[in-house]
């Protein structure tokens, strides 16, 4: 016997599986892509950096971020914050951080791992004689680093920053671990409710790959179009 | 005083490797010099130090009065009164020409973007690509770029300009646009150190030639007596080499 199927359930859980759920996921991809552009950017030009220990201290933080699992950096970091900030602040109580924002830092350190290789090489790509004419002119290293190297990074590596911005929009779903309500936990929520779990389920797949399918074809096309003529 | 001045500048690569060796010499205000030698010679690091893009071990070398190599000196200050133009143009290529123009000017003189602006137009006219200024580098040929970069070098304002072989990548059809431009800026009376193999040019507006082999200064004269005849058999047979052909 097929088990009876209900796509109603759907049509009427769309506003709160939009409004609620999918708005949260989206603007915690574009915050924590955002943040972890910035902070990947800074670690790329720590590693790069001939300065002592800035380096090394980039290169383990790097390390450690890829070498654990990011339900295990979420779970932990939703846990130990509030502890954290106790001792850091001295307060009495531990600290509340908020389940968005410690949803939103967690992403933002734990991308920025990812997004700094990325940048590293989009650094290296660019021919050192653009270095020396930034200096000429008598920029600083920061200024050299902000109008001229960091720009042309971002727009040559702009396909892979993309990509793995959707990769991010697909993991931002681990949430569920601190009981946030993202896309796919509004989802569930309803399944559990209305006991539609086949419904619900496939609907949030077909979510997902739906907008990270036409986000990767918008990405090869845009790749086409904002390659820098030389 | 001479504008540029260089005393037993000595640079090494490495522990071993010296690519200068105690060079000396000297350009006055309004002068040209041009720095030619052989492929490995050291002229793109010699020039590369009187702007501090390359550090050296010893020596000093004066700007306008300013020691180079100095602890209190602020480079980029120094290195915003020193035009230079490189082989390979080196214009920013994700700026507009006339942004490749006036960054400097904003960001370093601390000019108005107006200001800039006015400035930059002038230049571009005056190299001859005024209806160029909102284009991509990557849209011009390469004798074109050549010029926005001598332009952008320009708007600074320099008091001297270095030039690191401006034309030796380059198609051959271009090569007098560019050398056009820098013979009209040393008419002008500017300062120049041309690193270069184009010894027409060398002729016709240089005062000085400088002739560098293995790290070594071992020519520098009027530029009458060089072309006449080269003291050293080694810029002889330089001269010999590419004046055949
Ligand atoms: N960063 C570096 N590290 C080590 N050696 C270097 C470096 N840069 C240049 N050299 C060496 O120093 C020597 C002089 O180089 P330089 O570029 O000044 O020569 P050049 O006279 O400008 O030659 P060319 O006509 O080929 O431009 C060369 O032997 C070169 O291989
Ligand atoms: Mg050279």
């Amino acid at each position: 016997m097929l088990p009876d199927i209900d796509f109603n359930v759907i049509a009427r859980s769309l506003p709160y599986l939009f409004r609620q759920g999918m708005s949260f996921t989206l603007t915690l991809t574009a915050l924590a892509a955002l943040g972890g552009l910035l902070l990947g950017t800074l670690l790329a030009l720590m590693r790069l950096s001939t300065l002592p220990i800035l380096a090394p201290l980039a290169t383990g933080y790097v390390n450690l971020m890829r070498s654990l699992p990011l339900v295990l950096v979420i779970f932990w970091f939703y846990f130990l914050v509030p502890f954290v900030g106790q001792v850091i602040l001295r307060a009495d109580r531990p600290v509340e951080v908020g389940a968005f924002a410690s949803a939103l830092i967690t992403f933002t350190l734990f991308e920025a791992a990812y997004f700094s290789e990325i940048m590293r090489a989009g650094i290296q790509s660019i021919p050192r004689g653009q270095l020396a004419a930034g200096y000429a002119i008598g920029l600083t290293y920061w200024q050299v680093m902000g109008y001229i190297i960091v720009p042309q990074a971002v727009r040559n590596m702009l396909p892979v920053i993309l990509t793995q911005t959707i990769i991010l929009f697909q993991d931002t779903s681990l949430v569920y671990v601190i009981s946030i309500t993202d896309f796919l936990g509004a989802a569930s929520n309803v399944a559990q409710r209305d006991g539609r779990l086949i419904e619900m389920y496939v609907f949030a797949a077909l979510v997902y790959f739906a907008i990270s399918f036409s986000a990767s074809r918008l990405v090869k096309s845009l790749q086409m179009r904002t390659a820098i003529p030389r | 005083m001479p504008m540029i001045e260089m005393r037993d500048v000595c640079k090494w690569y490495g522990p071993t490797f010296q690519v200068l060796k105690s060079c000396t010499t000297a350009v006055d205000k309004g002068e040209v010099v041009v720095v030619c030698g052989p492929s490995g010679s050291g002229k793109s690091t010699l020039i590369k130090c009187v702007n501090g893009l390359e550090p050296f071990q010893s020596g000093a070398i004066t700007v306008d009065g300013i020691e180079v190599a100095a602890k209190g000196t602020d480079l980029p200050k120094l290195r915003a009164r020193i035009g230079m133009v490189f082989q390979h143009f080196e214009l920013f290529p994700h700026l507009k020409i006339i942004d490749n123009l006036c960054l400097g000017q904003t960001k370093v003189l601390g000019r108005s973007r107006a200001e800039a602006m006015a400035k930059a137009t002038a230049l571009l006219h005056r190299v001859g690509l005024d209806e160029h200024a909102d284009k991509f580098p990557g849209q011009l040929s390469g004798g074109q770029q050549q010029r926005v970069a001598i332009a952008r070098a320009l708007a600074m304002d320099p008091v001297a300009m270095l030039f690191d072989e401006p034309t030796s990548a380059l198609d051959p059809e271009m090569i007098t646009e560019v050398l056009d431009v820098m013979v009209a800026l040393a008419h002008d009376g500017m300062t120049m150190m041309v690193v270069t193999h184009e010894m027409g040019f060398a002729r016709k507006v240089a005062d000085r030639v400088i002739f560098m082999d293995k790290g070594e200064i071992i020519e520098d004269r009027p530029t009458d007596e060089f072309f006449g005849k080269p003291r050293s058999d080694r810029a002889q047979l330089f001269l010999s080499k590419i004046l055949s052909h």
